[in-house]
């Protein structure tokens, strides 16, 4: 890793992240943060100022992605299950912290900076309260200098009211006493926020869920669930209720917009969920709730999902395909991400006194026919963008090569 | 006076050759019974009025209009009832099947059954069914009541299961119940309560049934073999009726084409949507036995569970009561069971909505009664009632095929039995009674069941009539009513006889002061004959709304190839010409049959579309896929089952199908899955929609075969049960592919030597035959494949033999050993960026493809996977990021190249003059993430197009709203429903075991 202090880019294709562009920007970074954004045709600058300066000739520069809601870095084969590391026992386990897990030297998340994620969201899976995630930057000595947000939020996975009993009276009644279950967890955690209880792990993890910063990421996707998560966090009155799913959100969408909660999308690139469906339902939901006003970014969990994080930038290539704009569809791996997530004050977009993490591509970053990432920063350093695969190729390149000799 | 027997008769069986001792006087039994005054409906196709059914012992002596009844016999008067020959259930439960259950963990690779039986658990032709059946008469009440006189029953257990009795119904000495022990064989493809390892699909247990019927032929010419109890009992029973179970209609075909492959007429047991496949069904080679259980209504009180309901189920709730009738018009011959149907009421109320539904009296009668007997080849016997046959029928009030009607009686082998003591001749209507000094008149009306009564003077207004209540006994009837006018006074009671030949009752009655009276009355007017009898109204409208396929996104008929001219596109042609310019594109019956920018002939009626801008390709080839199946991707029973074939399990009716034709796939080779070394016999298919599995295989394909390596073969994600069958090391691996080459050779050796006369044939091995077709460069092999040391490893097991590895699939560490694969002369057909997923992919890199590709391999990228495989084209871009592969290189990837692979290169691949015309327009360039498909054409057929595809999506909602309000107004009219059960979506991959379709993550 190079450290520079002053680092200035020109002529490069600016990707602010909130949807504007500069189509040939000057980007000047001191000490980790963006200190500079101009027109490079109209901007001078003497170069004695800078310790390095670089000419993009164009190429696009972006704000790191974010992948959030992943196993990246908790896992490294998914099916060896010693280098899993995602899943405790336990139905309520908010007190559950991903970031000490978090492998910052995995050679998973080496192949994913490569294509311009900079930011992971690891994340516990399992049970109802699967634990606590946090914000990381996919570069750094150890997981306490890659923290970018210590225990970010909790998740919850909402029970299912899926009914796949022909009894459905007797289904809906177990989902109702989940619920309740579930509610009353939160209660007494509220309870013990408000008389400044101690001396109880699981509760002392949701304090700020109630007061504070933390997030309460529920995973839910049916309309009867995202119904009940709207109630939920009204009465509880969390303060900051976020839908991880949301495949039926449209009938409701006025009502999430209301409640203000924002969506975490399920990995676009899935089949329909229903045979009857639309062939491109998932694809064109993203332009949807942008229509609507409602909040959203674009999550990857599913199947090999710690190595399909390096796919992330390519479903808001679909998101585009299918209705947003090109800029509306890097926020939702960006901005939208960090707003969402409450880091959006240091992260997500390009502009002066955010942190300086970004990447260049030689063409758009979106589509993985120009996907070229030719650098990458993260707090204004450089990154190394060579991993397992790239080293493997140069090898057996180059024994190629010398069999040709 | 009119004889009416109310008694019960016991008649004796003296056709019975050894007369079984009885205890105390021997009972006295009538030898003939008259039955006369009958409507008799002696055949499905003869209806005798009035007449008289003479039975003489257990056989019908005579039938008709115009028989002397012997002074001799009983005279059971049936006047105004109906004589119905008895029906016939195929399909009765009458043997309990009792599965031995073993607690053993782990699997069980042989047979526990110890004897001289065939060596797979599933196939036991030696069962006896009749050796289970204990006769009662609770199990049998169902299928009287319903009308039934004839069940054959079975063990329900197994592939082939072995021989079943045909039993007499009804209160008969058990000693004459069963007509025939041994009525015929059964078969399915369930392997029931085995717990062997094998087989572990449907298409295991369909390559495990052939392989027993060589076996057996093999026996039965080769005299010296040891014995077998199994084929023992198989050829004993040869000419008896062959019943066949089918989950699904598309099994219909799957039977019947091992039924043509071994002579062996199966008659299959369906399943009710047999409607949906019938076009392709050969009427002279298809038998069917038809449930009539239809799916009852859902409730739709919830409105967003209302819309889960999935189009397909709607369709069927609506078309399944037509199933019989659509079958008749196809002239296929099927007989009805009661399968799913519980009591007699919901048995015929369905009878009459399958006759609502188009099917006439005739052709139901039929199916219940002669055409089952012809099934059991029994039809000498039993099956209508005419002379000679055995006595077993019905006597009913009514017609019941009409409505509702009462079983009055039942002749079970000639044995009379009363079954109900009603009367059954109508007493509505309206008479002049004589009560006292005074005439009134008494109305009954309502039903012989249910009658309500009215007493009153002439011309007495409605308000002013009386209620009368009446109760009726057989032929006595009573009357009750409150009575205040200058002649009666008080509660009145009147008891009656009546003669309804002659409309009259009489009787004595009670006044309110107790005095006895005598009274009669006399029917005004007849009634209207059997006015329980409600005119069948016919509502066969139905045949206009099946669907091809029946579901979502299905159409009203089978699209045809349109002649197409595509101008003005950018035309990715994969030929020496490379990427063309506004191009001209000319599709003529299906081919394409010109390419270029010069001058061109319009063909007639041809359509033309102008591309400018967008980009024509040819269709995308996936070389690895596990859509469109049904019942089990793996055979993993074994560690080899070359003798599966995934082509017997296609399923048409997959929406995968029409989604990756909305993704630009037009053919794919679906593979057996990766649980075994060798594995099964692919399918090449081309993507159609709406047509049946087989019109999915491309003709003439070359043959293929699926092998595996690695981490699933030896099961080493399986858990720890799995530790048992070999191999469980890449070390195994390797010999146990020399020992079954092995095997093959000398197999081969054997069947040369004896067609030089040297030796006998060897006995028909089915996995050995395909591993020789290897042998013989017949069959190429596709080989599921990870790392280096065991691709090395099997190229040289191939040089061995002389064989070549046509390509290895996954192959992500094809790059370490390009060099090895070019000199071998294998494919490699690979992921684009896949890895991580397990321990022997942690070297696979993206950059597989171009290493590969520089090398010399021929290279694809496949999909593996139902989502992938509609985004194959953003995975190909993916190696120009990853490596630097050209577009125009890139692109072969998912087109030419595996065409190549698939050798069929000559047809497909590329856009040129003479080629199949799949093809498929992008509006931009085809790499990129934002491109789409405009349209996909197969064959020179639209199976998909962007904005054809809105309109099938706006009426899957038409549809869906149209059957809705259908069901609503009968659930509230009151029917009955039940809640439905969303399906949640399943799917095949290479490591699914079992028949259902994965719920899991795929681990490939």
């Amino acid at each position: 890793m190079l450290a520079q202090d002053k680092i200035l880019f020109t002529h490069g294709y600016l990707h602010v992240g909130n949807g504007e562009t500069i189509a040939s920007a000057s980007i000047g970074i001191e000490k980790g943060k963006i200190v500079l954004l101009k027109n490079s045709l109209a901007h001078t600058f003497d170069p004695k100022e800078w310790d390095t300066v670089i000419h993009l000739n164009g190429q696009h520069v972006y704000p790191g992605f974010i992948a959030p809601n992943s196993t990246l870095g908790l896992t490294e084969i998914d099916a060896v299950r010693a280098t899993n590391d995602f899943h405790e026992v336990g139905t309520f386990n908010p007190q559950i912290r991903s970031q000490i897990a978090y492998n910052v030297e995995s050679n998973v998340i080496s192949t994913v900076k490569t294509n311009g994620v900079l930011f992971c969201q690891p994340t516990p899976r399992g049970g109802i309260i699967s634990g606590t995630s946090s914000i990381m930057a996919c570069d750094g000595w150890n997981w306490e200098d890659a923290t970018i947000f210590k225990d970010d939020g909790i998740h919850v996975n909402w029970p299912s009211s899926y009914f796949i009993s022909e009894q459905k009276e007797e289904r809906e009644e177990a989902y109702r006493l989940k619920v309740n279950e579930l509610k009353q967890f939160f209660q007494e955690a509220k309870n013990y926020e408000r008389t400044h209880g101690t001396n109880n792990l699981r509760f002392d993890a949701m304090r700020s869920c109630f007061k504070g910063e933390k997030r309460v990421y529920f995973h839910a996707n049916l309309i009867q669930e995202l119904l009940d998560i709207i109630d939920f966090s009204q009465q509880l009155e969390l303060a900051h209720p976020v839908i991880i799913g949301g495949d039926e959100a449209i009938p409701i969408a006025n009502r999430l917009k209301d409640a203000k909660i924002p969506l975490m999308l399920n990995r676009i690139h899935n089949l329909p969920h229903t045979e009857d469906g639309a062939i491109h339902e998932n694809f064109t939901l993203p332009f949807y709730l942008q229509q609507k006003g409602i909040l959203f970014c674009l999550q990857n969990e599913g199947d090999m999902e710690a190595m399909q994080a390096r796919n992330l930038p390519f479903l808001a290539g679909s998101a585009q395909a299918y209705g947003l704009s090109e800029e509306e569809a890097i926020s939702s791996i960006t901005l939208n991400t960090a707003k969402i997530m409450g880091i959006d004050q240091q992260y997500g977009s390009i502009e002066i006194g955010k942190d300086a993490s970004l990447f260049v591509s030689k063409g758009n970053a979106l589509d993985m026919r120009t996907n070229q990432v030719s650098l990458a920063l993260i707090h204004g350093k450089f990154i190394s963008l060579k991993n397992h695969q790239t080293e493997l190729f140069l090898k057996y390149s180059k024994k190629y090569e010398s069999q040709k000799k | 006076m009119r004889f009416i027997p109310i008694f019960l008769i016991i008649i004796s069986f003296s056709s019975f050759s050894q007369v079984r001792p009885e205890n105390g006087m021997k009972e006295h039994q009538p030898k003939l019974i008259a039955y006369t005054n009958a409507t008799i409906m002696v055949s499905p196709t003869k209806v005798i009025k009035n007449g008289t059914l003479l039975v003489e012992d257990d056989k019908i002596k005579a039938v008709g209009s115009l028989i002397f009844t012997p002074k001799e016999a009983l005279v059971i008067d049936c006047e105004q009832q109906f004589i119905i020959p008895s029906f016939i259930e195929i399909n009765a439960h009458l043997i309990a099947n009792n599965p031995h259950k073993t607690n053993k963990r782990g699997p069980q690779l042989e047979t526990s059954k110890q004897g001289p039986y065939y060596w797979n658990e599933a196939i036991h032709p030696e069962t006896d069914g009749l050796d289970q059946y204990i006769p009662n008469e609770g199990d049998e009440k169902k299928y009287v009541d319903m009308g039934f006189g004839w069940a054959l029953s079975h063990l329900e257990n197994g592939i082939a299961r072995g021989t079943g009795p045909l039993i007499a119904l009804g209160n008969i000495p058990t000693d004459r119940k069963v007509v025939d022990g041994f009525a015929a064989n059964f078969y399915s493809f369930d392997k029931g309560s085995s717990k062997q390892s094998y087989p572990s699909s449907q298409m295991g247990s369909i390559a495990l049934l052939r392989q027993f019927f060589y076996d057996l032929a093999y026996y039965q010419s080769n005299k010296n073999q040891p014995f077998s109890a199994s084929f023992h009992h198989s050829i004993n029973q040869l000419q008896k009726s062959n019943f066949f179970f089918s989950k699904d209609k598309y099994d219909v075909q799957r039977i019947s084409k091992i039924s043509n492959e071994f002579k062996i007429p199966f008659i299959v047991i369906g399943t009710g949507n047999e409607y949906q496949a019938m076009n392709d069904f050969k009427k002279d080679q298809t038998a069917l036995v038809i449930p009539i259980n239809f799916p009852k209504n859902y409730a739709l009180n919830d409105p967003y569970l209302m819309d889960q309901i999935a189009l397909r189920d709607l369709k069927h709730w609506e078309l399944a009561p037509s199933n019989p009738y659509f079958l008749s018009t196809k002239r296929i011959p099927f007989s009805i069971t009661s399968e799913g149907i519980t009591n007699a009421k919901d048995f015929w109320k369905n009878i009459r909505l399958i006759m609502e539904r188009g099917l006439s009296q005739e052709q139901v009668l039929n199916a219940l009664t002669l055409q089952a007997a012809k099934f059991l080849k029994k039809d000498s016997l039993m099956g209508t009632l005419e002379e000679g046959k055995l006595a077993s029928f019905h006597v009913y009030d009514g017609n019941p095929f009409l409505g509702d009607a009462r079983v009055i009686g039942i002749s079970s082998l000639g044995k009379w039995e009363q079954k109900s003591m009603v009367n059954t001749e109508s007493y509505l209507g309206v008479y002049d009674v004589q009560l006292k000094q005074q005439k009134y008149q008494l109305e009954i009306s309502g039903t012989n069941d249910k009658p309500n009564g009215k007493i009153y003077l002439k011309n007495t207004p409605d308000s002013a009539k009386v209620n009368v209540q009446i109760q009726v006994k057989e032929k006595d009837i009573t009357f009750q009513f409150a009575m205040k006018d200058e002649n009666l006074n008080g509660l009145i009671s009147l008891h009656a006889k009546m003669n309804m030949k002659f409309g009259a009752l009489e009787g004595d009655g009670k006044d309110g002061q107790g005095n006895w009276f005598t009274w009669s009355g006399v029917k005004r007017e007849k009634n209207n004959e059997g006015s329980n009898v409600a005119a069948i109204k016919l509502d066969s409208a139905y045949s206009d709304k099946i669907w091809f396929p029946n579901m979502a996104y299905g159409s009203l008929s089978r699209k045809q190839a349109e002649n197409v001219i595509i101008k003005n596109a950018t035309v990715w042609t994969n030929e020496n010409e490379g990427v063309l310019k506004d191009a001209t594109v000319i599709v003529k019956n299906g081919k394409i049959s010109f390419v270029g920018t010069s001058n061109y002939v319009i063909p007639n009626d041809a359509k033309v579309i102008d591309a400018k801008g967008k980009h024509l390709t040819s269709g995308i080839i996936d070389e690895h896929s596990h859509i469109a199946l049904t019942n089990g991707v793996n055979e993993g029973g074994q560690a080899i089952s070359a003798e599966v074939n995934i082509g017997d399990v296609l399923y048409s009716d997959d929406i995968n199908i029409y989604r990756q034709l909305a993704g630009g796939v037009t053919s794919s080779q679906l593979l057996h899955g990766s649980a075994n070394p060798i594995g099964g016999q692919s399918a090449l298919i081309k993507l159609k929609w709406g047509v049946s599995p087989d019109a999915l295989l491309i003709p003439n394909a070359p043959k293929f075969i699926k092998f595996a390596l690695g981490e699933n073969v030896k099961q080493s994600n399986w858990g720890d049960d799995d530790r048992v069958r070999f191999p469980q090391t890449r070390m195994g691996v390797e010999q146990l592919y020399m020992d079954a080459f092995s095997r093959a050779k000398a197999y081969k050796e054997k069947q040369k030597q004896a067609q030089l006369g040297k030796g006998i044939t060897p006995p028909r091995d089915l996995e050995l035959d395909i591993l020789v077709e290897i042998l013989n460069h017949q069959r190429n092999i596709t080989c599921h494949s990870y790392v280096q040391s065991e691709i090395n490893m099997l190229m040289h097991v191939a040089d061995t033999f002389g064989i070549k590895i046509n390509t290895f699939t996954h192959i992500l560490e094809g790059y370490k050993l390009a060099d090895k694969m070019q000199k071998h002369g294998a494919a490699g057909s690979t992921f684009a960026d896949w890895w991580a997923y397990k321990y022997e992919v942690n070297d696979a890199i993206p950059y597989n493809a171009k290493i590969m590709h520089d090398q010399g391999v021929l290279v694809s990228i496949n999909s593996d996977d139902a989502e992938m495989g509609r985004r194959l084209n953003q995975e190909a871009a993916k190696t120009v990021k990853y490596g630097g592969m050209s577009e125009v290189e890139a692109w072969k990837l998912v087109t030419l190249n595996p065409a190549k692979m698939l050798h069929l290169d000559d047809r497909m691949g590329s856009i040129k003059a003479g080629k199949d015309a799949d093809l498929v327009l992008w509006d931009q360039n085809p790499l990129s993430v934002y491109a789409k498909v405009q349209f996909t054409l197969v064959d020179g057929v639209v199976e998909y197009d962007i904005h054809q595809d809105q309109i099938l999506h706006k009426q899957i909602s038409l549809e869906k709203a149209r059957i809705i309000e259908k069901m609503m107004h009968l659930n509230q009219k009151g029917a009955e429903t039940t809640n439905y059960k969303p399906k949640r979506k399943r799917h095949f991959h290479c490591d699914t075991i079992g028949e259902e379709g994965s719920l899991d993550a795929n681990t490939h």
